[in-house]
């Protein structure tokens, strides 16, 4: 697979709340140390307000001018792209005035697939490769998926991947720690109601802290397999508490029974459990060709200090195996 | 000419005044083993392939890593090829410790000495030192002041050639010989065999000295530079204010800034073109003294340091 393996990081961890990275110097010394450490891309998070001026393409125009703009200026402060964008729909809009949609509801699909598009009109013109998408909401908020819902979740996606792919987007679909979506079996047949058009994201630490086996989805997905990103995982849900109410507060943050401090860690860091050399190696073998981007997610403060351990281990472990 | 086809003529180390965060607040990176393979990978991962740190750090770099020794093998397999240099971490003291004061040179010397027959094995080439005390402890400066303090490193300085180091002399802007007048007197009154000069950008930026000139003006003296920026010049004599200047002047309290802020009033262009055109070949180090001031931290202002090193600076000369 690894014809050409490209590095990015997820922008997610220099805003961790509301408020903060609205400022263009935020932004400028954020990419600056992203580029220091090593990595040539970024990975954008759909959001919402005039306080997250990269949240949205407008948002973009706004602060910088245009999507070229933001470009050409991602390239003066050392990111030579724009990899990709992660966007799930469960999260509130004030643009569209709502506080989550669900794709396994027909009545949000038509928010959905314009947001989705215009993402993606934004993605096409940076160059971009691809719309990283939440397929299904929380299990708290969903529960056990049924072939209905899995149909019409289907539905939803495979149309935002034609419309994508006909401005040459990729859409790919990213299962997290707190899906709806459980299981190899809903996994399979779930890509069996899709397109092919529609790859998957696989998200290391999510889906370690989930149960999955993410070699086993590697190799038994792998020609749907069209993005990467690593972080690591430092406990896994061993207690099923991804059927907690308010599951993104109560366990991700708040960290569960068992009080979790931190489910995401660095790539090294000596409590992880996702081999990292050896997924790479199934990678090369499986001949990836495409983006990985590494994550903070939920990181500690300094953001720059995880960004910079990440690069190390980049750099003198991932890139030398 | 580069000093081979393929070796750089520049490579560069970071002087380290770092923190980390931590659950019990900001602590030293030589805390833990965990701490400090974490900062040395941090270092690393953004081209620096060595460090400079304070010579009371010694101790824990023994105990960390069983030896000195060994702690040139923990750096070297992190990407670090070793303790650069080591900052004589002293407050001088005019009863017992001010280079000014005669009678306290064989105090000093031994001192020095003791560093450095108990630093080996680290790889250190420079031992930087302020070549005098306090301003306040050392005016009126005079001539005879001056000629005490070249003594005293020209003395250390033939001693630590023995151990194959260069004393370095780094001019803080609050220390004894900070005018260009002073400045010049020193390096005329001491052996340029063993006394070399340590371009701190920022530090001569504030005491009114423009470093790029002086750098040309010393180039045959200069043993490295430390790269920091700084927003301020003291227009208020703030070096002569008692207690302390560096972090208790009521002007102004963060006087050093990280290479690339909009605000830096250094430019370091003209230092790499003048680099260039004396054919300056060795280290340069980058500092940052104090970046966690009013809500900074280190990595990322080390970061940022770094990014201005490899897309304006490397640009210029490497």
């Amino acid at each position: 697979m690894s014809k050409h393996i490209r590095w990015g990081y997820a922008v997610n961890h220099w805003k961790p709340g509301f408020m903060g990275f609205a400022r263009r110097e935020e932004h400028e010394r954020a990419f600056k140390v992203t580029s220091a450490c090593g990595f040539e891309g970024i990975e954008l998070n759909a959001g919402t307000g005039r306080w997250d001026p990269l949240g949205r393409p407008e948002n973009i125009d706004i602060n910088y001018g245009s999507a070229r703009g933001f470009l050409r200026q991602l390239n003066d402060w050392g990111i030579e792209s724009v990899a990709s964008t992660f966007y799930d729909p469960g999260q509130m809009s004030f643009e569209d005035l709502h506080h989550g949609l669900l794709p396994t509801r027909r009545d949000d699909h038509a928010i959905i697939q314009r947001t989705a598009a215009i993402h993606a009109q934004f993605l096409a013109e940076v160059g971009a490769a691809c719309l990283v998408v939440r397929p299904f909401p929380s299990y708290w908020r969903e529960g056990s998926l049924n072939a209905e819902r899995m149909q019409i979740a289907a539905d939803c996606w495979n149309k935002v991947a034609e419309s994508s792919a006909a401005i040459g987007i990729n859409t790919v679909l990213h299962i997290d720690a707190l899906s709806a979506l459980r299981s190899v079996a809903e996994l399979a047949t779930f890509l069996n109601l899709t397109s092919r058009q529609l790859g998957l994201a696989l998200d290391t630490a999510e889906l370690a802290i989930a149960g999955f086996d993410t070699f086993d989805l590697c190799r038994r997905f792998h020609d749907r397999v069209r993005h990467f990103h690593f972080k690591n995982a430092l406990a896994t849900d061993s207690l099923q508490e991804f059927k907690l109410a308010n599951a993104e507060r109560a366990l991700l943050q708040a960290g569960g029974s068992r009080k979790v401090p931190r489910w995401f860690g660095e790539l090294e860091h000596p409590d992880g459990l996702v081999d990292f050399p050896g997924l790479l190696a199934l990678m090369r073998e499986l001949e990836y060709s495409g983006w990985v981007i590494v994550e903070s997610d939920k990181g500690p403060l300094p953001a720059a200090a995880a960004m910079m351990s990440n690069g190390w281990y980049v750099q003198h472990v991932l890139r030398r195996a | 000419m580069p000093l081979s086809r393929t070796a750089p003529n520049l490579r560069w180390a970071y002087m380290d005044h770092w923190r980390v965060e931590s659950v019990q607040g900001p602590m030293s990176q030589y805390t833990s083993l965990q701490n400090f393979d974490a900062f040395v990978k941090q270092i690393a991962a953004v081209g620096f392939e060595a460090i400079e740190t304070f010579d009371f750090h010694l101790p824990v770099l023994r105990e960390l890593c069983g030896s000195l020794e060994g702690c040139r093998e923990f750096l070297q397999a992190r990407g670090v090829d070793r303790v650069l240099s080591l900052f004589h971490g002293v407050m001088y003291d005019e009863r017992k410790s001010a280079p000014h004061a005669r009678q306290t040179h064989d105090q000093l010397f031994n001192y020095a000495k003791h560093i450095m027959s108990s630093s080996a094995g680290l790889g250190v080439e420079n031992f930087i030192v302020m070549p005098a005390g306090l301003y306040y402890d050392v005016e009126p400066v005079s001539d005879e002041k001056i000629k005490a303090c070249a003594d005293l490193w020209s003395r250390i300085g033939k001693m630590t050639a023995d151990y194959g180091v260069k004393t370095c002399c780094h001019h803080e802007f609050f220390c004894g010989i900070r005018s260009l007048e002073e400045i010049r007197k020193f390096y005329d009154w001491s052996d340029p065999k063993y006394v070399y000069f340590y371009c701190d950008t920022a530090q001569h930026v504030i005491a009114g000295v423009d470093p790029v000139a002086l750098y040309s003006e010393l180039h045959d003296r200069c043993g490295g530079f430390h790269l920091k920026d700084t927003h301020h010049v003291d227009r208020s004599e703030d070096y002569r204010r008692r207690p302390d200047a560096e972090i208790m002047a009521p002007t102004t309290p963060r006087w050093f800034w990280e290479m690339g802020t909009t605000e830096g009033l250094v430019d370091f262009p003209a230092l790499m073109r003048a680099m260039k055109q004396h054919e300056y070949r060795g280290w340069v180090s980058v500092e940052h003294d104090k970046a966690d001031v009013g809500g900074g931290n280190y990595p990322e202002s080390t970061a940022v340091a770094a990014w201005y090193m490899k897309n304006v600076l490397q640009r210029i000369y490497a």
